[in-house]
Formats: C-alpha cells, structure tokens, sequence
C-alpha cells in the first residue's frame, strides 16, 4: 500500500515537472526580448579584455543585442577541440568563433559564407594572402582579426651592459649572446636567468617555432604547395638538432613544456635575454607592472644558413557559425570586431597586428607600436603553414611535426631521424 | 498441477515487469556501447559530412599489430669492429625503419632492446596507442598498490578514538573533494620547471637537480608525476571505504585477541585483514576500473605530450576527427577493463567459497 502511494507521488511531481518546464518554454518564447549572441574568443594576454571591450561597445549602440564573449583554452589544439564538438552537435550556441589562420580549410562546411552578407567590399582592405587563406571553394568563411608573424625580442638595456651594439642578426650570434649574459647575470646573482625563451611544448606553437627554424636555415616548408613533402633534407635536419642544443644550455630544460604565455611570464619577469613570441607580448611587456617596461625591443627573427630570418604567420579570424539562431545579426557583429575602428583599437591597446593595410600607415598606431612600420615587410612575407595543401588532414600533420620535433628537443632522437619519421609519416596521412 | 500454472503465470508476470527494466538498460547501455562497435569499423570523420565507409578489421589492425625483430650490428669497414653512433655514443645497429614492413601500414619502432647479446626491436603501428596501454597499466598498478598501502595506515589510525579525530576526518577529505581539474592545474604548477615550481626548489636544496628539472616533459618521471597527484587526491577515498569495513569488526574480538597475549601485528593479520578482505576487494574493485579509464589528469597536465587510454581516444575522435578509429580504441580500452572486471569477480568468487 505505502509502495503505491509512493510511486503515486513520483508520478505527481513527474508530471509537474513536466507542466512547468512546458510553461517557461512557453514564457521564453512570449517575450521575443534581446537577441544573445555568443562569441568563442580566446583568453591569451589581452585577448579577453579586448574582446569583452568590443561586446560592450557594440551593445551600447545596439541596445537590442547582448553579446556574451566565452572563454576558450589556452592551446590552439583545445581550443579545435572544442568547437569540433560544437560543429558536430550543430549547436547554435556559439554564434561567433574566433579560429586559427590554420583552421579555414578543415571547418568550412560549418561556417557561413560572409560575401553572400556584403563582406567582400570590406576585404579588398585586408592583406590579399589572408582573404585568399580564408576564401574556400570561392566562399569567404572568415573575416582576418588579426595578423601574427613571431618576432625575436631582446632586452635592449642588457644588450648595452655586456657591451653588444647590435641584435643579433643570424642564430650563432643570439647563441654567443645569450651564452655571454646569461652567464654573467647569474653570476652577478640571477640564478633562474635564462638566455633564450621560446615555444616547445608539444602543440600547435612548437610547428610555429621549428618552422620558423627550419625555414631559416633553408629546410623548405615542410609540404611544398604543389605537394611534395621535402622535409626530409639535412638543413632542416640541422634546424632541429642546432634547436635541441639550446635546451639545457641558453634555454631552461623546462622549455620542452612552453607554451607562450610561459616564455611571455619569464621574460616579463625580468629572467630571459631573448624571446621568441607573437607581437601580443610588445604591448604586456611595457604595461606599468612589468619588470622590463622600456628596457626591450623587438627585431625579426635571426637568420640560419639561407641567409634570411623567418617568421610563421598567424593570427586568427571570425567566422559565422552556420548554426546560429541569428545568422544576420551575428554577421553585423563580426564585421563590427573586424572593422578598421575596432582593428585600430586593438592594435594601438593591445598591439595586435591589424589585417588592413592601411593602419600601418596610421600615425596613432605606429605611435603606440612603433614596429608594425619597421616590421611591415616581416608581417606580409610571413611563412604560412602547409594547412592548405595538406587539408583537412592538416591537424594530425602538425601533430606528426611537432611531436617529432618534441622528441628531437627531448633527446629522444636525433634530427636526422626525425625529418625521416615526419615525411615517411607525412606521406602516409596525405597520400 | 495448479501450483504450477500459479508458477508459469507468476513467471510471465516477472518478465512483463522486467521489461521497462531491460528497455531502460538498452536504451543507456547497449545502444551506446553497440553504437561505438558499429562505428569502430567505419572510416567515420567526426564533425563532417564527409562519406563513411565500412573498413571492417582496418582500424584494430592499425590499433594493435606488434612486430618484434631483429637488428643486425653495422661494423666500421676499416676497423672491423661494432661502429659507434654518433647520436647515442653506443654501438650502432640496423636503421629500424629500414627494416620494419610499411604495406598496409607503417610499423614505427615503439622501443630497443637487447636479450642474450642481440638487439631487437619492438615495434608497432601506433606506437602512441600501445604506450597509451602500458603507461596506463603501469599508472594503474602503481597507484592503486600505494593508495591501499596509504589508505589502510590512514584508516587503522583513524578508527582510533583520539581528541581532534572529527576534525582530522574531514581535513582527510579536502583532496578528494577538489574537483581532478583544479587539483592537477596546483600540481601542474608545483611540478613547474624552473625555481617557480616547489620540487625544483625542494630538489635542489636536496642537491638533487640545479632547480630547473622538468618533471612533466622528463619521459623518466611524467608518469611518477601522475602517480604522485593521483595518490594525493584519491589515498582519502580508499581509506574513507577501508574505515568502514574496519568499524563492522567488533571490538570484542580484539579484546579477546588481546587477553590471550596476540601482538599488534599478529592483530592486523589474523583479525583486521581476514575481515577487512571483503570491503578492501570492493574498493580495490572500485579504484581499478577508476584508475584504468583515467582521463582528465593526463588530458589536463599532458594534452599531446602523452596520452593515457582514454586521453587517446579522445584526442583520435576531437583533435584527429577520426570517428571510427578513436571507437576502435575505445573498443580495445572496453575489452582491457572486462578482463580486469572478469578477473576481479574470480578473486571474489574464490574468497566466497572459502
């Protein structure tokens, strides 16, 4: 008898339930009130605040919209991961995503396509090879929001101490250098004083960074544009042994696990000569608390045998997300993130390189941040990364990459056998 | 003859009960799990709209195909002796990838190794996925083993009735309550690699390391390090589950025990262990199946860098879109876990019939 009345209450409160949540469906849908639109950004350095900053910009003129900005992971690999289960579950709850300059390829059936709402006017401003990355079977699947090339920075005032007039302009300098300082400002007491911080932890920066070594020293791009793989050759071979001897010796052992906020935080802190990272960290080094305000400088990354520096190119774009309840509004926003006022911003705040050519010639700008005039060649000739011709298999080609290079830096193999192990690898992913 | 129709219908009427029962069952268990098996023989791309296709046993043979062979020595022309390699600085062998087949797939060498004087090598076609296996066997192994060890001098001193003890039980806790994402990004940061991290200063006031050891990139110590946060967090619960099996022994027998002059250890092996057996094989139980599927603390602290079973066949279906693949994995990683469930339920079975 108690059994019955028991189950005759769970089937009330079941039912219940069942009302009320009909209800509020039904409430939610009465009042038509703000669209919400939900932004995927990313959280590195400044990134968030900006991002944040343009939300509420936008909403104060558009007071019928309200912008969530979501935080996403640090590592570019995460941050894939978690739109793909978004993408695959057809969710409309990310509206705008902010993607990688690597990424176009792989994900445009998911993103919508920004000529058909009147963006192709806005993209003859940006850098032609960007709009080209991001154009896909003629469609334009994302608006450029900001260019990255790495760039070398070095601590000008340590420069003058140990008597260096120039930076260095070739790798076997920045090793002299780094070797000099460091020793000396650990004698003088610095014991965590390291010459150079970069990226190489196993992850998308370390393709980066190795590309940029391989590159310099004539080792070709990895996979070629019409498909030939050449990595296995002996200059990038020596790219990656000449990388692996710096650890333990200018750079920490533990730079096996950076990622850049890592080398950004030891820099800052005042405990590394040289710095590999993106332009982002220019504006955070100068900030009134950090520990080397004024005192560094930034020049192109030295250059190995070729004879030449190289730089990756990065950067990330908005894209629409085919899913969203608010195809339109959402657009209107993107292009508001991406527009000349807004890249000028960002760019003159937080030093993020702007994809239109003209703020490069902006005086406001260039007062800010003055090398995006010196630095203008490295940011249109940066180096891209094979994601085109290796799409859409360009993740796990990375990865075979990095995680090669990881192992070279780690002193698990040599660089010989590593370039081996990626073409053989390479060959059998993209064949 | 009645009784026995009463029986029948009796028996119908179970069944017809058991029915929401079992649909239930199927619904949450068996379609997911028959879904994954479906899937581990496709081609299947996750997040695309790209054509799957039926690649029958191809995603397992890739998975698991194991080659061990032998490595002949290169001997230096003008010498005549063993060359040197000038990577390692030990005597050369055979280029493994030279030697290894690569039709249908690529075998990569997973390791070297020497028996009675020759050099072989094990190799495999997904290396990462067989090293996933062992270094998630051995991760089992090791911190189930220490949680017991650590968990069972918790309990026996924590049964004791001592000023403090409510305090001190719920102090015991705190680990186990930090949910696994907060706690391995602390550990994460005392394991740091510079003099940021609390090992390299403890390491180097201890003369071990110059202060700048990388805990969490060293091939030697990753897994020690995820041993370490896994023991921290998890030791609490093993004794929390050990203390009350420990509280059903009543405390006559130990007076009794006592009174006829048994040693504390004699105690501990011939009453505490013997009926303590039940709950500590169902917390053995417990933190195996737990430890073998072990996911966030290597996705969290290790990402690409190493991967645990489950933390693989993540990375195969999100970061890698191979759908059907990653279900293969998932498939093997189910098979490991039943056998440990079969061979646990025969320890039990066996302690039953006792």
């Amino acid at each position: 008898m108690r059994t019955t009345k028991v189950l005759a209450l769970c089937l009330v409160l079941l039912l219940a339930g069942t009302f009320s949540i009909t209800a509020g469906g039904q409430q939610e849908a009465e009042e038509a009130g703000p669209i919400t639109l939900t932004v995927a950004a990313g959280a590195v350095g400044q990134e968030l605040v900006l991002a944040k900053e343009a939300a509420t910009a936008y909403m104060s003129m558009n007071p019928d919209v309200e912008v969530i900005v979501l935080e996403t992971p640090d590592l570019t690999t995460d941050r894939l991961g978690l739109y793909l289960q978004y993408f695959e579950a057809q969710s409309g709850v990310v509206d705008i995503y902010q993607i990688d300059v690597i990424w176009p390829g792989d994900i445009a059936e998911h993103l919508v396509d920004l000529n058909q709402y009147g963006a192709a006017s806005v993209a003859a401003d940006h850098f032609p090879a960007i709009i080209e990355n991001n154009t896909v079977d003629g469609k334009l699947v994302a608006m450029p929001w900001f260019t990255d090339a790495g760039l070398l920075y070095y601590r000008a005032d340590l420069m003058e101490k140990y008597g260096f007039s120039e930076p260095p302009a070739t790798w076997d300098d920045l090793e002299m250098i780094a070797e000099k300082v460091q020793a000396g400002e650990r004698a003088a007491g610095n014991q965590d004083f390291w010459g150079f911080v970069w990226q190489g932890n196993s992850y998308e920066g370390l393709t980066c960074d190795a590309l940029e070594w391989v590159v310099s020293m004539g080792g070709g791009n990895i996979v070629e544009p019409d498909g030939e793989i050449t990595i296995n050759n002996p200059k990038a071979a020596k790219a990656l042994d000449m990388a692996a001897g710096w650890v333990g010796t200018i750079s920490p052992e533990g730079v096996t696990g950076f990622g850049e906020e890592d080398a950004r935080n030891m820099f800052q802190a005042g405990n590394a000569m040289f710095m590999r990272n993106w332009p982002y960290a220019y504006s955070l080094g100068n900030a009134p608390d950090s520990a080397i305000s004024g005192k560094f400088d930034v020049v192109p990354l030295p250059a190995g045998d070729s004879g030449r520096g190289a730089a990756a190119l990065g950067g990330w774009q908005l894209a629409a997300s085919k899913y969203s309840e608010n195809v339109e509004e959402a657009v209107d926003l993107l292009m508001y993130m991406t527009s000349y006022e807004e890249q000028k911003r960002r760019a003159i705040v937080g030093s993020y390189n702007p994809t239109i050519k003209g703020l490069y010639s902006d005086a406001e700008v260039l007062e800010a941040t003055p090398f995006f005039g010196s630095l203008y060649d490295v940011f249109v000739n940066a180096a891209a990364r094979p994601s085109t011709v290796t799409a859409p298999n360009y993740a796990e080609a990375s990865k075979i990459f990095f995680s090669n290079a990881h192992d070279v830096l780690t002193g698990k193999q040599s660089g010989a056998v590593a370039v081996r192990n990626m073409a053989l690898d390479i060959e059998d992913l993209i064949k | 003859m009645s009784q026995h129709r009463l029986e029948r219908s009796e028996q119908k009427l179970a069944m017809l009960l058991l029915i929401p029962s079992f649909l239930v069952i199927f619904l949450i268990a068996f379609y997911p799990l028959g879904s994954v098996f479906v899937t581990s023989f496709t081609n299947r791309t996750f997040a695309s709209s790209v054509e799957t296709e039926t690649v029958g046993f191809d995603n397992y043979r890739k998975l698991l195909s194991l080659k061990i062979m032998k490595l002949e020595p290169i001997f230096d022309p003008d010498t005549g002796l063993q060359a040197i390699d000038d990577f390692s600085g030990e005597p050369a062998y055979q280029d493994p990838i030279d030697l290894l087949p690569r039709d249908p797939f690529r075998y990569k060498p997973l390791r070297e190794f020497d028996l009675f004087g020759t050099r072989y090598v094990y190799a495999a076609t997904d290396p990462k996925f067989i090293q996933s296996i062992e270094d998630t066997l051995f991760f089992t192994l090791t911190s189930v083993i220490l949680e017991t060890i650590f968990g069972m001098m918790i309990a026996l001193i924590m049964i004791k009735n001592f000023p403090g003890r409510g305090g001190l039980r719920v102090a015991m806790l705190v680990p186990w309550a930090i949910p696994t994402a907060v706690s391995s990004r602390m550990w994460e940061w005392m394991f740091a690699s510079t003099r940021v991290g609390v090992f390299n200063v403890i390491a180097q006031w201890m003369g071990y390391t110059d202060g700048q050891f990388p805990f969490l990139t060293d091939a030697s110590t990753q897994i020690w390090a995820m041993i370490a946060i896994d023991v921290w967090k998890t030791t609490p619960f093993m004794a929390l589950l050990l203390m009350a099996g420990l509280q059903t022994i009543p405390m006559e027998v130990y007076e009794a025990a006592y009174i006829d002059g048994c040693g504390a250890i004699r105690r501990f092996t011939k009453i505490t262990m013997p009926l303590v057996k039940h709950t500590l094989l169902v917390a053995l139980v417990f933190r195996t199946l737990d430890a073998l599927r072990v996911f966030d603390l290597f996705q969290i602290v290790f990402a690409q860098k190493r991967y645990s079973m489950a933390s693989f066949s993540y990375y195969q279906l999100i970061d890698n879109k191979m759908m059907g693949y990653s279900s293969a994995a998932s498939v093997v990683i189910f098979f490991i876990i039943l056998f440990f469930i079969l061979l646990y339920t025969k320890i039990s079975g066996g302690i039953q019939n006792d």
